[in-house]
C-alpha cells in the first residue's frame, strides 16, 4: 500500500527527513513512533502531498505519489496533527464539503456522511458549529472528514492527542475496528497506544528509522528477554548464592529485601533479579528453591516495557546502562 | 472544475456568515448612499448646466468613488487565502484531491461573488435616477458602467487574492493590497503631473481611473480590458505557484 525509498526534506537550514525507507503492506497498522521534533509529521505530510520531498520516491497503492500526487491522494484519509477545522461550519455541513471535495458522488455524500458521523460517533453534534465543540469532539470530526471518502488508507498524525481517557479509548476501538479493512499509518508518542491497536512499529529519531518491528519483538530485541524476577524466603547473602549457582543463570543483577521475617524463625523475604541463557533454567531454579526449603510467593520474567525500547533507541544510550549495577557475584 | 464549485461555494457561505460581510455591506452602503445623495444634491443645484450625468458622475467620476474601494477590496480578499494558511485548514485543503489551480480559482471565482454583491445595491440609484426623470438614463451606458466595474473588479480581486496567497496572515495580506491598488491609484494621479503624453498615456492606462470613466460614459474600449485580464492571470498564475512554494514544489 505504501512504498517509500530513500524519502529525504530537506530546508534550507536543517534536514527533517534522511533517506528513510519503508514499505507498508495491505491491512498492516503501523505505529510511527518517535520524539517531537524526529520528523514524523514531516514524513507523513510527504506521504500525503502536502510537502513535496526534497529526494526520494513514495508510492501510495501503486501510484507515484511525487508525480501524481493529485492521484496518490484519492487513496489516503489524512488528520493532520492539530486537525484544522474551519470553526464557522457546522459539523455535517463541513462534512459534506470535504466528501464533495474529495470527488464522492453527489447521491452518496448524505449517506457516507452519515455513516462516518456514525464511525466517529459525533451524531449527537451534527448541528453545531464546529469553532463550539470541545476538542475531543474536534479531534472526533477530523477522524470522519478522514474517513467520508472511504479511502483504503488511513494516514493519522497523533489522533488520540488532547483527549481524555474514555474518547482515546473509543478512538483506539474505532482503530481497531478497522483493521483489516483499511490500512492505517498512525503517529503516536503514547506507546500503550501503539502496543494495544499496532501490528508494526517504524520508530524514527533524528529523521532517520531507527527500530522496526512488531511491537513484542521490538522488546525482546532490545533486551533479549532472558531477565527475571524472584520472590522468595531466605537470607539475602544465601539466596544469592544458590541462584548464582545454578548452572545457565548468567548472573545475578541484583537483590533487595522487601519484608523481614515476621515470626520467629521465619526468614525475610527477598527480591532477585536475574539472567539467564534460557527459560527452561528457572524451571530447574524453582526446584531447587523449594528442595532448599525457600517459600516462593513470585517468579516471573520481566516486561520491558516499549518506553524503555523507545528510550533506549531514541536516546543511543544503551538499556543495561541504566539498569543498577550488578551487585550478585560479590556478595557471597 | 466541480471541485472549484464547491471551493467557491464554501469560501462565499464562510463569508456571509461572517461579522466582515456585514460591516462591509453596512458601511459600503452608507458611504456610497451618502456620496450618491451629496452628488444628486450638487447635481439638483446646477440642474443643466453639467455636461455630466450623475450616474456617469457617481459612477468613477470622483475619488469619492475610488478611496473607499482602495480600503474595501483588501478587507474582502484579505482572508481568502492567508486565513487558511495561519488556521492551519490549508493542510487539509491540499491534501485533498484538488490541484493548486482548482483552490486558487474557486478563491477567485468566491471573491467575485463577493464583489457583484456589493455592486447589486447600486441597481436601485440607477432606478431611482431613472423615476425621477431629472437625468436621461442612457441604458447602454448603464451596461458598460457595471461592464467597467466588474473589470475593475476582476483586477482588484485578482491582486487582493495573490496579496493573500503570499502573505503570513490576513493583515498583512489586506496591507500589502491596499500598497499595490492604491500604489496603482497614486500611478494614475500622476497622469496628472506635468509629464509628457506619452507618459501620461501610460500612467492613465495603468491607474484605473480613465477606464472606469470611459466606461460610465459608455465608452468599451477594449485596450482596458486586455490590461485587466493581464493582470488577472499574472496574479491567479503567481498565486498557484505560492502554493505550490508553500508545498516545496
Amino acid at each position: 500500500m505504501i512504498e517509500v525509498e530513500n524519502l529525504t526534506k530537506r530546508y534550507t537550514d536543517r534536514t527533517a527527513v534522511k533517506g528513510i525507507s519503508f514499505s507498508v503492506r495491505k491491512g498492516e497498522i503501523i505505529g510511527f513512533l518517535g520524539p517531537n521534533g524526529a520528523g514524523k509529521s514531516t514524513t507523513l505530510r510527504m506521504l500525503t502531498g502536502y510537502l513535496q520531498p526534497t529526494e526520494g520516491s513514495i508510492r501510495v497503492g501503486g501510484v507515484d505519489a511525487v508525480r501524481d500526487s493529485i492521484g496518490a491522494r484519492r487513496f489516503i484519509g489524512y488528520l493532520p496533527e492539530s486537525v484544522p477545522l474551519y470553526r464557522e461550519m457546522r459539523v455535517v455541513e463541513y462534512l459534506r464539503y470535504r466528501a464533495r471535495l474529495k470527488d464522492v458522488p453527489r447521491s452518496q455524500v448524505a449517506s457516507r456522511v452519515d455513516h462516518v458521523l456514525g464511525l466517529a460517533n459525533i451524531g449527537d453534534v451534527k448541528q453545531r458549529i464546529i469553532g463550539q465543540l470541545s476538542k475531543g469532539y474536534r479531534s472526533r470530526v477530523g477522524l470522519a472528514d478522514a474517513l467520508v471518502a472511504d479511502p483504503p488508507l488511513l494516514v493519522l498524525d497523533e489522533p488520540t492527542a488532547g483527549l481524555d481517557p474514555n474518547q482515546i479509548r473509543q478512538v483506539r476501538d474505532l482503530i481497531r475496528s478497522l483493521a483489516g479493512e483499511k490500512t492505517i499509518m498512525l503517529s503516536t508518542h503514547i506507546l500503550p497506544e501503539v502496543e494495544s491497536t499496532c501490528s508494526r512499529v517504524l520508530i524514527i529519531n533524528k529523521g532517520q528509522l531507527v527500530g522496526e518491528g512488531p511491537p513484542h519483538a521490538l522488546r525482546g530485541a532490545e533486551t533479549g528477554g532472558h531477565i527475571f524476577v524472584l520472590e522468595v524466603r531466605g537470607e539475602a547473602s544465601a539466596i544469592e548464592a544458590r541462584v548464582g549457582a545454578q548452572p545457565g543463570v548468567r548472573r545475578v543483577l541484583g537483590s533487595d529485601t522487601l519484608e523481614a521475617g515476621t515470626g520467629p524463625g521465619e526468614a525475610p523475604l527477598q527480591r532477585v533479579r536475574f539472567e539467564v541463557e534460557q527459560a527452561t533454567v528457572v524451571e530447574a531454579l524453582s526446584l531447587e528453591l523449594a528442595r532448599a526449603g525457600h517459600a516462593l510467593r513470585e517468579l516471573h520474567r520481566e516486561q520491558t516495557s516499549l518506553e524503555d525500547v523507545f528510550a533506549s533507541l531514541t536516546t543511543r544510550e544503551h538499556v543495561e546502562s541504566a539498569e543498577p549495577t550488578p551487585v550478585a557475584t560479590e556478595a557471597s | 472544475m466541480n471541485s472549484v464549485l464547491t471551493i467557491a461555494r464554501r469560501e462565499i457561505f464562510s463569508f456571509f456568515v461572517s461579522p466582515i460581510a456585514y460591516v462591509v455591506l453596512t458601511v459600503w452602503l452608507l458611504f456610497f448612499g451618502i456620496v450618491f445623495y451629496i452628488l444628486a444634491l450638487v447635481f439638483a443645484q446646477q440642474a443643466g448646466a453639467s455636461e455630466t450625468n450623475l450616474l456617469t458622475a457617481f459612477f468613477g467620476g470622483t475619488t469619492l468613488f475610488y478611496l473607499p474601494l482602495l480600503v474595501f477590496a483588501p478587507v474582502m480578499t484579505m482572508r481568502l487565502l492567508a486565513e487558511e494558511r495561519a488556521a492551519g485548514t490549508i493542510e487539509p485543503l491540499l491534501t485533498a484531491p484538488v490541484s493548486e489551480l482548482a483552490i486558487v480559482l474557486g478563491k477567485y471565482l468566491a471573491a467575485l461573488t463577493f464583489w457583484c454583491a456589493l455592486w447589486l445595491p447600486t441597481l436601485l440609484y440607477v432606478w431611482l435616477v431613472a423615476r425621477s426623470g431629472q437625468h436621461v438614463v442612457d441604458w447602454g451606458a448603464i451596461g458598460s458602467t457595471y461592464l467597467g466595474l466588474f473589470a475593475v473588479g476582476m483586477l482588484y480581486m485578482a491582486v487582493g487574492l495573490l496579496m493573500s496567497a503570499i502573505a503570513r496572515n490576513q493583515i498583512v495580506a489586506a496591507m500589502l493590497t491596499f500598497m499595490v491598488l492604491g500604489g496603482l491609484f497614486v500611478i494614475g494621479l500622476a497622469g496628472y503631473a506635468n509629464v509628457g503624453d506619452e507618459m501620461r498615456a501610460v500612467f492613465e492606462y495603468v491607474g484605473l481611473w480613465t477606464q472606469m470613466a470611459a466606461f460610465a460614459k459608455g465608452i468599451v474600449d477594449t485596450r482596458y480590458l486586455v490590461y485587466d485580464l493581464s493582470v488577472v492571470v499574472v496574479s491567479l498564475f503567481l498565486s498557484v505557484q505560492a502554493l505550490q512554494t508553500d508545498r516545496g514544489v
